[in-house]
């Protein structure tokens, strides 16, 4: 798990081995088995999990019972409430495992003693906390005033391969839209670009 | 001649459930983590040893799923399996039959236990093979064979047995299956004390799972369940049968060329993996309802 966290953090940043040994010293891996609660909302999140294989999704329940998946979590993610890491407020999120996983669990004192060892550590968390920032505003505007379409299209780009690994019903969380509308869409999908050979 | 000799007598892997109708052991690539070229042109087999399903109303079985790049063929040996694809396909592969589905350019299809099957539930046991495409066939035209028990070439035993020829040929008697590249595939169903010797060529990948009852092979035991993997060494292959037995045997040339898988996806580049994400994404493998 480590192996995949180094991997990811050298091909991002300038860390020598050595230093990468004192940063990563106190941190946490885990092998979660699948429908494991990582996080549940009004909890404090002291964590940001990072995603070394499998997958986490983060979501809601509404007063109804109904779940809204705001983020799921692939290899090389970065997953967390940040409301509550960051500002030590109750979770707006559950957290849990939708595959059998192998998570790194980072603490606030990683990213201090990172950012005082790592060359460009700094750049690169903002720079994930920028794209992170993109992606949300890009799925506000798209949530406010795209079609189901244009909002699957947008997902298959970000996450071309979820679709083989998750259910319909988890997209169609993630989308906004019922699973029907989802079924729709991709059988509209087929009409327009399927051509038998 | 000279005897084929057996690499190892593989005991069947701890076994995981595909959808909730199928529990397999993945011999290969998996199970053992062999090279995904190692039983080359076969890329995967998942074996549901025989195990008791109970009734149930809605049938258990694997959700609309793609593929592309490869075929899969499905032999039922126990209970009875309802398939749908996108081309508008159905049908029902029941005991003793074969199913030879040529994904090959890309299908949509969707798998359960046979609705009257399921309410009534019983032994199932079947087997999935992946059958690799050369390149040039891989974006071919989707097609079935769909071959029932008594279609299958047959050769007759002398002690009450027989052979049944799924692809190739055994002793002269044809099998019904067409295939991309040369492929020997029996069902070999011998009496106990009965005694069989046949060759398969030296350097195609080969092997034999005991499906029932328990057998000799070139010299060494191997009981039910277990899967004999073959050396390219030697052609002949002689067994014994300690009792009344079953075995798949299977056998093919290799297919020399890059294997770039993913999920239900077998291409010979990771571009051509992008590209059958892309295309199964946007509808350009077609629809089927869930």
């Amino acid at each position: 798990m480590l192996t995949q966290f180094k991997k990811y953090i050298q091909q991002k940043t300038r860390i020598t081995d050595e230093h990468f040994d004192i940063i990563s010293r106190d941190l946490v891996s885990r092998k979660v088995k699948k429908d494991t609660i990582l996080l549940r909302e009004g909890d404090v999140c002291s964590e940001v999990f990072f995603v070394a294989s499998g997958l986490l999704k983060a979501y809601t329940i509404d007063n109804l019972g109904k779940e809204h998946i705001i983020q799921f979590g692939p290899e090389d993610s970065w997953v967390s409430d940040r409301n509550s890491f960051y500002f030590s407020l109750p979770a707006m999120f559950y957290i849990d495992a939708i595959e059998d996983s192998e998570i790194v669990c980072i603490k606030k004192e990683f990213y201090e003693k990172a950012e005082k060892l790592i060359p460009g550590f700094n750049s690169f968390t903002v720079m994930i906390l920028h794209n992170s920032i993109r992606f949300m505003q890009k799925r506000i505007s798209l949530l406010l005033g795209a079609t189901a379409e244009q909002r699957y299209l947008d997902f298959i780009e970000l996450y071309p391969n979820l679709t083989l690994r998750v259910p319909q019903w988890m997209i169609a969380s993630y989308l906004g839209i019922r699973p029907e509308s989802l079924s729709r869409v991709r059988k509209e999908l087929a009409r327009k670009n399927f051509k038998p050979n | 001649m000279k005897a084929k000799t057996i690499e190892k007598i593989l005991p069947p892997p701890a076994p995981h459930m595909v959808g909730d109708g199928f529990r397999v052991h993945n011999f290969f690539p998996s199970g053992f983590n062999m090279a995904n070229n190692r039983m080359s042109p076969f890329f995967m087999m998942d074996y549901n040893s025989k195990i008791d399903f109970s009734p149930r109303e809605k049938p258990r079985g694997v959700g609309v799923h793609p593929h592309r790049g490869f075929e899969t063929v499905t032999i039922a040996y126990q209970g009875k399996i309802a398939h749908y694809d996108s081309t508008g396909n159905s049908g029902t592969i029941s005991k003793g039959d074969v199913q030879w589905m040529t994904a090959a350019s890309g299908i949509l299809h969707k798998e359960y236990h046979e609705e009257e099957f399921s309410k009534s539930g019983g032994p199932f046991q079947m087997i999935q093979l992946w059958v690799n495409l050369p390149a040039k066939d891989k974006m071919s035209k989707p097609k079935y064979q769909a071959i029932a028990n008594n279609e299958l070439g047959k050769y007759s035993l002398d002690n009450g047995g027989v052979v049944e020829i799924i692809a190739g040929e055994f002793k002269g008697v044809k099998g019904r299956a067409s295939t991309f590249t040369p492929i020997e595939m029996y069902n070999v169903r011998i009496k106990k004390g009965g005694e069989l010797t046949f060759n398969l060529p030296e350097n195609f990948n080969s092997g034999i799972l005991v499906v029932e009852g328990e057998v000799n092979v070139n010299g060494q035991k191997a009981p039910t369940d277990n899967f004999i993997l073959f050396k390219n060494e030697g052609e002949t292959i002689s067994i014994k049968a300690d009792k009344d037995s079953i075995l798949f045997v299977l056998s093919g040339e290799p297919i020399n060329e890059p294997i770039v898988a993913y999920g239900p996806f077998l291409m010979n580049t990771h571009e051509e993996l992008q590209q059958a994400m892309d295309d199964f994404n946007k509808g350009k493998f077609g629809y089927l309802e869930d």
